[in-house]
């Protein structure tokens, strides 16, 4: 029996060792070490030698086990060593196909702006509000101290709903709000101090042409508490152009006109390209306006405007600012569309790219 | 609206010592902004003054001649192709095929190098050294239109070259200056500048002088011209009726007799030409000018032209026409104001005189007007005729009672001395109204409050008497008399804080953030709105946005009724009439326009919808219902059941949102829905949700090849139940098993009860899910197959294979007695 054992050793590191696949190895491994394989029933001959000799052969057989296990994972480890280390070779795919990719979603410029605007306001304490886009006079133009005479009143420039004037009379026509100016009313009759809001929505104005759709996002900061002075509008601004187009950028106010503000301003962001100084290796940017490029107005809310919405001048005070989202959008990008419509023809060749 | 300023022009109203670019940088920070800086000479270099010394025929052509050209001893700047630049021009033999040469002739000549617009059209062209029909040609003399002064001289003939010894008899240069110097704009520039709506005072040269003198602080030279005697005099040559007070505040009409037309000289030709205005003749070019200098709009009728003696300022009548100074004819409507004499409207007030009634060649004897019309008039007027001009632009900002006073004088004072004439009898003035300076106050407290800086009184006081104010300061109160080129913009006491701090320098002021916590949260629909759209951008979908006004054809298209919807009282074009009551018509739009492009369409809005609302006396006096909508849409070529990729999205933004529990209901009776193909999600009776294909009879009308699966959201349901919080339920602390079942139930049973059902069996079942439904051989008529996975499992303990096979059990004896089911 001993000699069995040792032949059976043999034939074992013999076939294991030669073994070239592992489902080979498989079967190696039933064929003598399984439950049903040679050793075992080698092993079944014990019952019959004398018990003297019966411990060292169960020694021994359990060395030739051990021995095929061994090998068997020696064997195993080899071959598979053998079939990573050709990976490269038999495997081999042309990666420079493309990709399987998942369906890919767009969310329109104008979203994407909204949401990079929103964030920056609301990590100075600011909340974005929705009010009507289809409102009264009252809230357009009225009660943001423009005249009844205002050129912007005019059918020329402004739409008007077919309704009639509102069940009171009081708030006028119904019109398509040509700018998001008209949410200070709403936002100011509630009454609650401070006003830090953020009103971004769709506006209309009678203008169709490349560089303006009759449709359009307008965004309106409104700050209103006590103490509230040039100063505050000068750090939102600032804070805005560095925040919004990168570090450096600053902001600076000129002079303007609009009725619902007092004193007025027109805002410049520092050009990213020359710095601000207009010269590009001493020619003339191309990019900006002599170191500056126009974003929008701004200025100190009113006294009027405040007064219309019930609330006191001389206690509390206000800046308001606020510009075009597509305008904004395409000076950060850097992109001129050669036509603003295009935003709005719900053409996917042109959607899918952003 | 912008100004065009000749810097040099502006130096003899202001004392600036400022380049150009300095200037207009700081005058940009305080007042009108200066937008561009551009040469005035820039078509003028390489072109000299020359003197024609001899002229002789060409040997080979009957229309061109040889003429030598002195040009003095001045080198000419090294420019290419120039075998002049190293010697001094001397004389120059040119070619040339002018009509109206003579020796002596004073002429502008382009040396090679110099850029000329041939016979005035198309792009500027390098002249080079050449020879014409063999004759060696070393330079041209230029035609006024090709050296971009056509408009300056006009010629009578193609052929005329700028004849300068006429042209411009008063200049006196020698041959070889430079042309840009002997006209006098080699040192000039023109500069663009922006000027709002609120200040018309800066519509002109000594406004922005005078806003220039306050910004630098430099004294304001100019000085209005003294005022002629002008008193409501019996005049019997010309009486000035107002007839229509409202709208005219003064109007001053001067009649001069004896005046004698003809070209401005240079200098006023050459101001014009700065502000971009066509020189007519010296009568139009002074009313012009003066106009441009004070930003006071004049207008000058022949008086012989002009029936009867009285002027009249009045409506038109009905059916009343004139015939402009830009040749066209124009019926006035009666809301338009006129200038009339006896018979008729002689101009459009304000806007533009008539062509019968002006100046030309012959004319003798003039009027003078110098008035101020009321802004809303003009500007209605002027919209209505679709008729704009320069004084319009002027009038329809406001301007002050008191410039016309100063402007008359001014034309009185330039027609004695370029044309001639005596002023008859005095200039008749009438005003409606009495002039009365405003006057506001403010505190230096309130100033320096709003501006959240420390200025003192004395720098207060001190801005607001250079910008022509009149202070009175007693302790803190500042009270100041507004100058009357400031009538219409000074509104109030707060109006004088914009003043000082502009001046001041809004550089100055420091910028602070004010940083707080957001007193409270953004409106709920915004957020989830912004949610619901970063689901479907992840699921593939792109987001559309489309005008909120559509036409009734696209409504109609998708079977909606525009008559009841809110429309647009004045479209831009009928495309864009009717406020959108849904947006599935401009998805359907989309779909259809979109297909040829993708084999795939995931498409999606999220708007405002509109919808009339009822006000309390029963019509649509209350603002519309604007109801925020999504709509999602799904094409696929070749898919027959794309509904089924709607409603997985739509599923899945119900899960996203936490939303449980909804049942879907097939109520909708709208039409544009398949009749077959549609379903609704309602929790506790809200509407959520549309799902479905959209009708074949819809997208048919859209041509659209595919079927459309769409689905519509309505958004301010769904917020009342999304939460950001999920709720959760710990995963079985035991092993799950799998089952697939297979039952066949007649064809109009809804999988939804199926799985309710089973759900019910047992609740050892926790989660149903559809595989497969199958109809067709094997399946009986009328039935149909639905295969399912049935995950079951305990939370007591792990379930053995007989118990598994109990609860199927269960679910199939369930289905049995709901639905007569049988096991496939």
């Amino acid at each position: 029996m001993k000699d069995q054992l040792e032949a059976l050793r043999l034939q074992i590191v013999k076939e294991i060792g030669g073994a070239e696949t592992l489902e080979i190895l498989d079967e190696l491994e039933i064929k003598y070490l399984g439950r049903k394989g040679e050793l075992t029933s080698m092993l079944k001959g014990l019952a019959n030698v004398s018990a003297e000799e019966r411990p060292v052969l169960g020694a021994l057989a359990n060395d030739v086990k051990q021995a095929g296990l061994d090998l068997l994972e020696k064997r195993r480890k080899e071959l598979a060593d053998s079939r990573f280390a050709k990976l490269a070779e038999t495997e081999r795919a042309d990666m420079t196909e493309p990709g399987n990719r998942p369906p890919e979603g767009h969310l329109h410029l104008v979203t994407q702006a909204i949401r990079e605007i929103t964030m920056i306001f609301e990590r100075i304490g600011f909340y974005r509000t929705r009010y009507p886009e289809v409102d009264w006079d009252w809230y357009a133009f009225e009660s943001l101290n423009m005249p009844p005479d205002h050129p912007a009143r005019d059918d020329w420039e402004t739409f008007f709903m077919d309704a009639v004037q509102s069940d009171d009379g009081k708030k006028g026509k119904m019109v398509l709000t040509p700018h998001t100016s008209n949410a200070q009313g709403h936002e100011l009759e509630r009454g609650e101090f401070p006003v830090r809001m953020l009103n971004i929505a769709k506006c209309y104005r009678r203008q169709s042409d490349a560089t303006h759709a009759p449709m359009f996002h307008q965004f309106e900061g409104l700050y209103v508490d006590k103490g509230v002075n040039l100063t505050h509008l000068r750090g939102i601004l600032d804070y805005f152009a560095e925040q919004f187009f990168g570090p450096g950028r600053v902001s600076r106010i000129r002079p303007h006109h609009f009725r619902f503000t007092e004193p007025s301003f027109e805002v410049d962001i520092s050009c990213g390209v020359c710095g601000a100084t207009g010269k590009v290796d001493g020619k003339k940017c191309k990019v900006c306006k002599q170191g500056w490029l126009e974003i929008g107005g701004a200025g100190m809310v009113h006294p009027n405007v405040l007064k219309a919405s019930g609330v006191d001048p001389k206690k509390y005070s206000g800046l308001a600012f606020g510009w075009g989202i597509e305008r904004v959008a395409m000076m950060k990008e850097g992109t001129q569309l050669d036509d603003i419509r295009i935003l709005y023809q719900n053409d996917v060749r042109f959607l899918k790219q952003f | 609206m912008n100004l065009l300023v000749s810097y040099d022009w502006l130096k003899e109203y202001a004392g600036l010592k400022q380049t150009p670019e300095e200037f207009g940088a700081r005058i940009s920070l305080s007042g009108p902004s200066v937008e561009k800086i551009l040469p005035m000479h820039s078509e003028l270099d390489g072109i000299y003054v020359g003197k024609i010394a001899k002229i002789s025929n060409h040997p080979k052509a009957d229309k061109l001649k040889l003429v030598d050209v002195n040009l003095g001893t001045v080198k000419p700047p090294l420019v290419k192709g120039d075998n002049h630049a190293k010697r001094d021009l001397g004389d120059l033999r040119i070619v040339c095929g002018g009509s109206n040469l003579y020796e002596g002739q004073i002429v502008a000549v382009a040396v090679p190098g110099a850029k000329v617009r041939w016979h005035g059209e198309g792009d500027l062209i390098e002249l080079e050294l050449t020879e014409i029909r063999g004759e060696k040609s070393e330079g041209m003399i230029c035609a006024a239109s090709e050296i971009g002064l056509g408009e300056t001289f006009p010629v009578k003939d193609d052929h005329e070259i700028l004849d300068l010894s006429k042209a411009i008899p008063e200049m006196n240069v020698k041959p070889g200056t430079t042309l840009a110097k002997a006209l006098g704009l080699d040192s000039d520039v023109v500069m663009d500048i922006e000027v709002t709506a609120n200040r018309p005072d800066c519509m002109g040269m000594v406004g922005i002088a005078r806003e220039a003198a306050a910004i630098l602080d430099v004294p304001l030279m100019y000085r209005q011209t003294s005022d002629v005697k002008r008193r409501t005099l019996k005049n019997d040559k010309l009486k000035i009726v107002i007839d229509a007070k409202d709208a005219c505040s003064r109007y001053i009409g001067t009649r001069m007799e004896g005046v004698k037309v003809g070209p401005s000289p240079w200098w006023l030709k050459r101001r014009l030409m700065s502000a971009g205005i066509r020189p007519i003749n010296n009568l139009v070019d002074i009313t012009n000018y003066v106009m441009y200098e004070t930003g006071q709009p004049m207008h000058v009728f022949d008086a012989d032209k002009l029936q009867g003696d009285e002027i009249h300022v009045r409506y038109a009548k009905k059916g009343e026409k004139i015939l402009a100074l830009d040749g066209k004819e124009y019926e006035l409507p009666d809301s338009v104001l006129v200038i009339a004499d006896a018979d008729k409207p002689v101009a459009v007030a304000g806007v533009m005189g008539g062509e019968e009634t002006g100046s030309t060649d012959e004319t003798v004897n003039i009027v003078l007007e110098a008035a101020v019309f009321d802004p809303v008039v003009v500007r209605k007027g002027s919209r209505k005729l679709l008729l704009q001009s320069d004084s319009q632009l002027r009038f329809e900002k406001g301007l002050s009672q008191v410039g016309p006073e100063s402007a008359m004088a001014r034309a009185i004072e330039l027609v004695k001395e370029l044309a001639g004439g005596e002023v008859v009898g005095a200039p008749v003035d009438v005003q409606t109204k009495k002039y009365k300076p405003e006057v506001f106050s403010i505190t230096t407290d309130e100033v320096n409050a709003l501006i959240g800086v420390e200025i003192s009184k004395k720098e207060m006081v001190d801005v607001l008497k250079r910008l022509g104010f009149k202070v009175k300061d007693s302790g803190k109160k500042l009270t100041a008399e507004v100058p009357w080129w400031r009538d219409h913009d000074i509104e109030s006491g707060r109006d004088l804080v914009e003043e000082i701090a502009r001046i001041y320098g809004y550089g100055r002021i420091p910028a602070i953030v004010p940083m707080d916590i957001a007193p409270r949260k953004s409106d709920a629909i915004i957020v989830w709105e912004d949610k619901i759209k970063d689901v479907l951008s992840g699921a593939g979908y792109t987001e559309l946005y489309g005008y909120s006004f559509v036409s009734k054809d696209l409504l109609a298209k998708s079977g909606f009724d525009s008559k009841d919807l809110l429309h647009v009282q004045n479209p831009l074009t009928v495309e864009l009439e009717v406020m959108r009551p849904s947006l599935v018509p401009q998805l359907l739009d989309a779909a259809a326009n979109n297909q040829e492009r993708a084999d795939t369409l995931r498409l999606f809005e999220c708007s405002n919808v509109y919808l009339r609302k009822t006000g309390k006396k029963g019509s649509w006096t209350d603002l519309p219902e604007e109801s925020p909508q999504c709509v999602i849409g799904y094409i696929e070529h070749k898919n027959d059941s794309p509904w089924r990729e709607v409603k997985g999205v739509v599923e899945y933004i119900f899960d996203t949102l936490d939303i449980k529990d909804v049942k879907w209901k097939r109520e909708s009776k709208d039409d544009i829905w398949h009749p077959g193909r549609g379903v609704q999600a309602y929790k506790d009776d809200l509407l959520l949700a549309t799902v479905g294909e959209i009708s074949p009879k819809y997208t048919e009308a859209f041509k659209i090849e595919s079927r459309v699966g769409a689905a519509q959201l309505e958004l301010r349901n769904i917020i009342k139940f999304a939460k950001t919080h999920k709720s959760y339920s710990p995963p079985l602390p035991y092993p799950e098993s799998k089952r697939d079942l297979a039952i066949v139930v007649p064809q109009d049973v809804e999988y939804r009860d199926i799985e309710l059902e089973i759900l019910r069996a047992d609740e050892k079942i926790r989660l149903v899910e559809w595989f497969d439904t199958y109809q067709g051989k094997g399946v009986a008529e009328g039935k149909k197959s639905v295969a399912m996975h049935l995950t079951i499992g305990s939370n007591e303990k792990t379930l053995t294979s007989q118990e598994i096979d109990g609860v199927v059990n269960n679910a199939i004896l369930a289905c049995k007695e709901k639905f007569g089911a049988e096991l496939r």
